[in-house]
């Protein structure tokens, strides 16, 4: 199993390679520290949602209402910071226990009540955001308090390029790289992370190895909903603008990117490592686009083949591995765990 | 445990029904011998749309209309034409729409019609089966001022690149075709570097477009984004790569969210009309009709401006400039 997801990975990385060889050949700006570094910046939203998402989908769930959690922490800690000063320590405080407090929502209705989660967080999604049309009655926050701004100019590694300007590391991307290597010790290294991974593979046997299924899913949906928090304030910081509505809508590329990076919508499979290089695979998709002088009209085209190509090719290729005999070996305990997970309590 | 669950969902259902029901009542209670004009919007709870109340409530307290405003959660044509026929039960006396679909609409307003119901219609000028649309700008004037805009800001020659909202927006895509047309005539050595880019919704997606264009088109001069997210997206991406001032960034901005981008000199100039006139145009066109007034006789709207009709639609002209000096004075 961990050779083929390493596969996966490979795969994924390859096709970047291949990409920036092609991007570059046509736009040599493509392939500067100056352009990585604001790929890394300005996709550090989406990538932190991301990692949240994996969690989700090696767990075996899924999650429609993370943009959703992330809206809410985001406008509610700007509204009380905006009312009693705080600091920027106490917004990601704030916002964290707002995300957890809906993530948990999601995993008990899903874990109590045995509804499916698409259906639970497509529902939650609607109460969450419903909720904050009907309170804030959609009026946007133009001004944040000053240390938004000066918090998301800092850079922890400045360089200057060739007419002086000054460009490098900014702390958001700093942000969510601590969160990843965060998330892959998680997953590699403790109980919970090996946990989530049991409950994704089987539930039946997870249950049987003695593993508490419910703390495992409510676990999950928190931590989901605390990176949706975190990824909130951070387009707070991005944008420096809070609009009710700017986040919602974003969660298909987000579940995409993490799909690209070879998680499995079918659960106990997934890596951080694979998470990041989809995250970047969709970016540099984007932003290759304009670097290549290619028609506004055909960036959506663009973007599907290359999902299309990436998955497909190591999804063919993981089929051909398993064809003949080895096929009821790998496939029949997979089938029987979807047939079971649904009513298994 | 089993009780207390079945008790707090009965609650909840009380609830539910009995929502509707204290919203409705509120508006039963309004005088009932006024004219009763109620304005649909698009979408509910989003900047433009408040604003636009805004004027709703004025035109009630200074026309002494019962006038309120509804609109659907979402930008959803169905929804629009469902609360058309429930005002249409209600039997008011006046509809001023923002249609979210024109086609889908036209059966409703004649229904609406046969039952003695006006129908206003704005930012729809097309639109068939209404009795008058309302249009605070002129569509080929508004294009034409914002690429004058732009060449204020950047000279008669050099690159430039447009932004819309989407690529299916009407309006957007209107301006941007009237626009290149115009540039093509009037300013022959302005170039467009590349098609319109669809981020004008969107902040981050145009702070990230601009930072592209920049290293695509070391030599970009302007911009032009439609959409209110656009030009300030813009405006962020030049002032992080120390460019405000030196790349021309205009078009479509709500001013509150503007100010600090044109104060700091990273965005050139915005261009807009205020949704309240519009609200406020609409109710006063509504009464001056329902009192027998004719269109073909309509000179101006008081408070708003002059007219020009051109056969049932009226337009009005509340095209503004926004600019650093004036971006405190609109109030949203």
């Amino acid at each position: 199993m961990k050779k083929l997801l390493e596969r996966h990975e490979t795969y994924v990385l390859a096709i970047i390679i291949l990409l920036s060889i092609l991007i570059t050949s046509f736009n040599p700006n493509f392939l500067t520290l100056e352009n990585a570094f604001d790929l890394l910046k300005s996709n550090a939203f989406t990538g932190i949602l991301a990692i949240g998402v994996l969690f989700v989908l090696i767990s075996g769930g899924i999650d429609i209402s993370f943009a959703a959690t992330a809206t809410i922490a985001e406008y509610l800690t700007v509204i009380v910071c905006l009312q009693i000063g705080g600091s920027m320590l106490f917004a990601f405080a704030m916002a964290v226990l707002i995300g957890i407090l809906l993530g948990m929502v999601n995993g008990y209705l899903i874990d109590r009540f045995s509804i499916p989660p698409i259906i639970t967080t497509i529902a939650t999604m609607n109460l969450y955001y419903g909720l904050l049309i009907v309170f804030s009655k959609g009026r946007w926050l133009y001004t944040l308090p000053p240390y938004f701004r000066s918090f998301a100019d800092i850079r922890i590694l400045t360089l200057s390029t060739a007419n002086g300007l000054p460009y490098g590391i900014s702390i958001i991307t700093a942000i969510w790289f601590a969160l990843m290597l965060l998330a892959s010790f998680i997953l590699n290294f403790t109980r919970l992370g090996r946990s989530i991974y049991a409950v994704g593979g089987d539930v039946i046997s997870a249950q049987r190895i003695g593993i508490r299924v419910r703390m495992i899913r409510v676990s999950v949906y928190s931590f989901m909903g605390a990176l949706a928090a975190v990824a909130g304030i951070v387009q707070a910081l991005l944008v420096q603008t809070v609009a009710p509505n700017s986040i919602v809508g974003k969660e298909l590329n987000v579940i995409a990117a993490v799909v690209l990076g070879g998680a499995s919508l079918t659960g106990g499979v997934g890596s951080v490592g694979g998470m990041f290089l989809g995250v970047m695979l969709l970016a540099i998709v984007q932003n290759g686009m304009t670097l290549m002088k290619i028609p506004a009209v055909w960036y959506d085209v663009f973007v599907g083949l290359v999902i299309i190509i990436s998955v497909g090719f190591s999804s063919w290729k993981a089929k051909r591995r398993s064809s003949g005999a080895i096929i009821d070996v790998q496939e029949a305990p997979r089938t029987h765990s979807e047939q079971t997970a649904g009513g298994s309590r | 445990m089993h009780n207390r669950m079945k008790v707090t969902l009965l609650v909840l259902l009380a609830a539910l029904i009995a929502t509707p029901m204290a919203f409705s009542q509120g508006q039963a209670a309004a005088a009932d011998d006024a004219y009763e004009v109620v304005t649909v919007v698009k979408i509910t709870g989003i900047p433009w749309f408040n604003r636009l109340e805004e004027g709703v409530v004025q035109a009630k307290k200074d026309l002494g209309l019962n006038a309120y405003q509804i609109g659907p959660a979402d930008a959803d044509p169905a929804q629009q034409v469902k609360m058309v026929e429930d005002l249409i039960s209600k039997d008011v006396d006046a509809i001023c729409i923002t249609p979210n679909d024109a086609t889908a609409l036209e059966p409703v307003f004649k229904k609406a019609r046969e039952q003695g119901i006006l129908i206003l219609t704005h930012e729809s000028p097309d639109q068939a089966g209404k009795d008058v649309d309302i249009e605070l700008i002129d569509n080929v004037d508004f294009a034409k001022r914002s690429w004058d805009m732009l060449v204020e800001g950047m000279g008669t020659s050099g690159k430039y690149a447009i932004f819309v909202g989407g690529l299916t927006v009407p309006l957007h895509n209107v301006w941007a075709d009237e626009g290149i047309k115009y540039a093509q005539e009037t300013y022959p050595d302005l170039e467009l570097v590349t098609s319109r880019i669809p981020c004008g919704e969107d902040q981050e997606l145009a702070k990230q477009k601009t930072l592209e264009l920049l290293k695509t088109y070391p030599d970009l001069k302007g911009i032009v984004g439609f959409g209110s997210l656009g030009p300030p997206g813009a405006a962020q991406a030049l002032k992080e790569k120390g460019l405000a001032g030196k790349v021309t960034v205009v078009g479509t901005v709500i001013p509150g969210h503007a100010a600090p981008y044109l104060k700091e000199g990273s965005l050139t100039k915005g261009i807009l009309w205020d949704p309240k006139d519009a609200g406020y145009a609409l109710n006063w066109v509504a009464k001056y009709m329902l009192e027998g007034g004719s269109i073909a006789d309509l000179k101006e709207v008081p408070g708003i401006g002059a007219v020009t009709v051109d056969g049932d639609v009226i337009k009005v002209d509340a095209m503004v400039d926004i600019t650093k000096e004036n971006v405190d004075s609109f109030g949203f």
